[in-house]
């Protein structure tokens, strides 16, 4: 007994430490702004996977929290909880860092897609504006039409754009390049016809 | 005796120490690292199969329960465990591995299932695409539907290429509205030549064209009936038929003529105001209708209060049954062309105040309720 005596001081210090043992809250509520922060920056949308890995390791800090507290008040032990929101603190700040990287580069080829099929279109108006009146007119107004609705679409692409949706504006922007290179060819070929007879003069009809 | 003894013990000590050994070693991994690693590929399949986009609560419940056994396996490293001990970790982990798996070997077939039904979706709604243009070309009827074609070739495009990157749910998407831009074609080409397949309306025709002849019949003079369905122009003299020849009418012959510029051909009784031989025309020969008469100014000014025609669009004139201006230019702006050596046969067979009758058909069984018929029973097919 009296082995023990000198220890009692040391042994109620620990006692007490233990004791007093909290929940990380605040690395906890800072891991789950980071998480916060990384969808906001579209990690769910651009990198699904790790988003998804971090909202599993903020699910096993909290089930860790969870065990922790259900434990008797001496024998808690938030050491590994503290770990769990350190790491998820950490990927979610690498992931919101990544998100941002694919979204910017989704953004720039949604922007470059954009920009080609914007070209493409121009072009094709430009033909048409070529082509005489009163001639081949069924060909000439359907490929006037076409190229209206192109023009129409690429409005549609800058909404994509504008709603952060640019993957959609992208392959948009591929369809109406696409489309517009069609046309294109189309119209040249209709020129190349009629270019030969005169222009006439247009008629009331 | 004693050498034996020492060199039995030596050999018990050797083994016994070396069996420790063994035995230690064996202890000293909490779980066999083929076990964590079955786990990760469980893990990098779900990944490659985008689980976390398609199944997010599996993919959830996967990834939150690695997390923690993950940790687990980190913390118990180099923890020591006598045989006899449970290793409820390893079981864990070979319980997520099999877990896991099943959800790899659901979403698997998921996938396929999706990947098939998009392909036949997108193929089936490329043929019906492609059915229709034919159709509206085989009718000249393209420009009724305005920018809708367009849109829908776009949307086509978009979802091959989603289809082709593997987003099947959102090829899915853009063929499933592609499919409804399809159907508001069919619609409209139902609403604006639905007459051409209307029984009544036939009848309307055919009881203007039997007029028309019954005319000829009694004034013994020539008349001109044309069908716009059929593209055909026939002349009669004394109420019987001389010649039928194929005609071309404006660019937006079809519809039935509103408004100056729509390309459209007028239907109702004319007469020819005037002949114009070679150097009166910029065509091979021509003969002027009265388009617009009487009923075409009631139909324009009703028409023009119910804010169907716009306002700064007048009715047009100078509607013709004309040759052709040179042998490249394929459509007319409204009027009625005929190949030059008809023209000439024609204009000498006809005179001023000719009776010409414009119909849109004159058989129930006309071109464009064909088509319209053939769309619609496609469309019921599906």
């Amino acid at each position: 007994m009296k082995l023990y005596k000198p220890m009692l001081p040391i042994l109620c210090t620990m006692i007490l430490a233990t004791g007093c043992a909290q929940p990380p809250t605040d690395q906890i509520n800072a891991a789950e702004q980071a998480v916060k922060d990384a969808e906001q920056s579209g990690a769910a949308t651009y990198v699904a996977n790790d988003y998804a890995k971090i909202e599993g390791l903020m699910g096993a800090l909290k089930k860790e929290v969870a065990d922790q507290d259900a434990k008797f008040a001496l024998l808690r032990d938030y050491g590994k909880a503290e770990q769990l929101a350190a790491t998820a603190k950490a990927e979610a700040e690498r992931v919101k860092a990544d998100a941002i990287k694919k979204m910017e580069e989704a953004k720039l080829a949604a922007m470059q897609a954009y920009q080609a099929a914007q070209d493409t279109v121009k072009t094709t108006q430009e033909l048409v504006a070529k082509a005489p009146a009163g001639k081949d007119r069924a060909a000439l107004e359907s490929i006037k039409t076409d190229a209206d609705a192109l023009k129409a679409s690429l409005n549609e692409v800058q909404m994509m754009i504008d709603k952060a949706d640019y993957l959609g504006a992208q392959t948009k922007a591929k369809a109406i390049q696409e489309k517009g290179q069609a046309v294109s060819r189309e119209i040249e070929t209709a020129l190349a016809k009629i270019g030969k007879g005169k222009a006439s003069t247009p008629k009331k009809k | 005796m004693n050498r034996d003894h020492s060199y039995i013990a030596g050999l018990t000590r050797w083994w016994g120490a070396v069996a420790f050994a063994g035995f230690l070693a064996g202890c000293a991994e909490a779980v066999p690292q083929e076990v964590i690693d079955a786990v990760e590929s469980v893990d990098q399949a779900l990944m490659q199969l985008r689980a976390a986009e398609i199944a997010p609560s599996d993919y959830g419940s996967f990834a939150r329960q690695w997390a923690t056994l993950r940790t687990r396996v980190e913390a118990e490293e180099d923890l020591i465990r006598w045989p006899w001990e449970s290793n409820d970790l390893e079981l864990a982990l070979r319980h997520l591995q099999e877990e896991g798996s099943r959800t790899v070997a659901r979403l698997t077939e998921q996938q396929a299932t999706r990947r098939r039904s998009a392909e036949l979706q997108l193929a089936h709604i490329e043929n019906r695409a492609k059915l229709i243009s034919v159709q509206v070309s085989s009718i000249d009827s393209r420009l009724v539907l305005g920018q809708k074609p367009v849109e829908t070739d776009l949307l086509l495009k978009q979802a091959r290429t989603f289809y082709e990157q593997g987003l099947y749910g959102q090829s899915l998407e853009a063929s499933d509205r592609a499919s409804r831009n399809l159907e508001t074609q069919a619609a409209l080409l139902s609403r604006e030549l639905g007459r051409y397949a209307n029984h009544d309306h036939i009848v309307q025709w055919q009881q203007l064209a039997k007029d028309t002849i019954e005319w000829s019949k009694t004034h013994r003079a020539p008349t001109i009936i044309i069908s716009k369905a059929e593209r055909t122009l026939t002349l009669y003299r004394n109420g019987q038929k001389v010649l039928s020849y194929p005609v071309r009418l404006g660019f937006n012959g079809i519809r039935e003529k509103r408004y100056q510029g729509d390309g459209a051909t007028p239907e109702g009784r004319y007469r020819i105001t005037s002949k114009r031989g070679q150097g009166q025309t910029q065509f091979y020969r021509a003969l002027v209708l009265d388009y617009p008469n009487e009923a075409d100014r009631r139909r324009f000014v009703v028409e023009r209060k119910t804010g169907n025609i716009p306002a700064l669009r007048g009715i047009g004139g100078q509607i013709e049954i004309h040759g052709v201006e040179n042998e490249l230019m394929a459509q007319t702006l409204g009027c009625v062309m005929l190949e030059n050596p008809h023209m000439a046969f024609l204009f000498d067979r006809v005179e001023k105040g000719t009776p010409v009758t414009i119909v849109g058909a004159l058989h129930e069984q006309n071109a464009v309720a064909l088509a319209l018929a053939n769309l619609s029973a496609r469309r019921d097919e599906t």
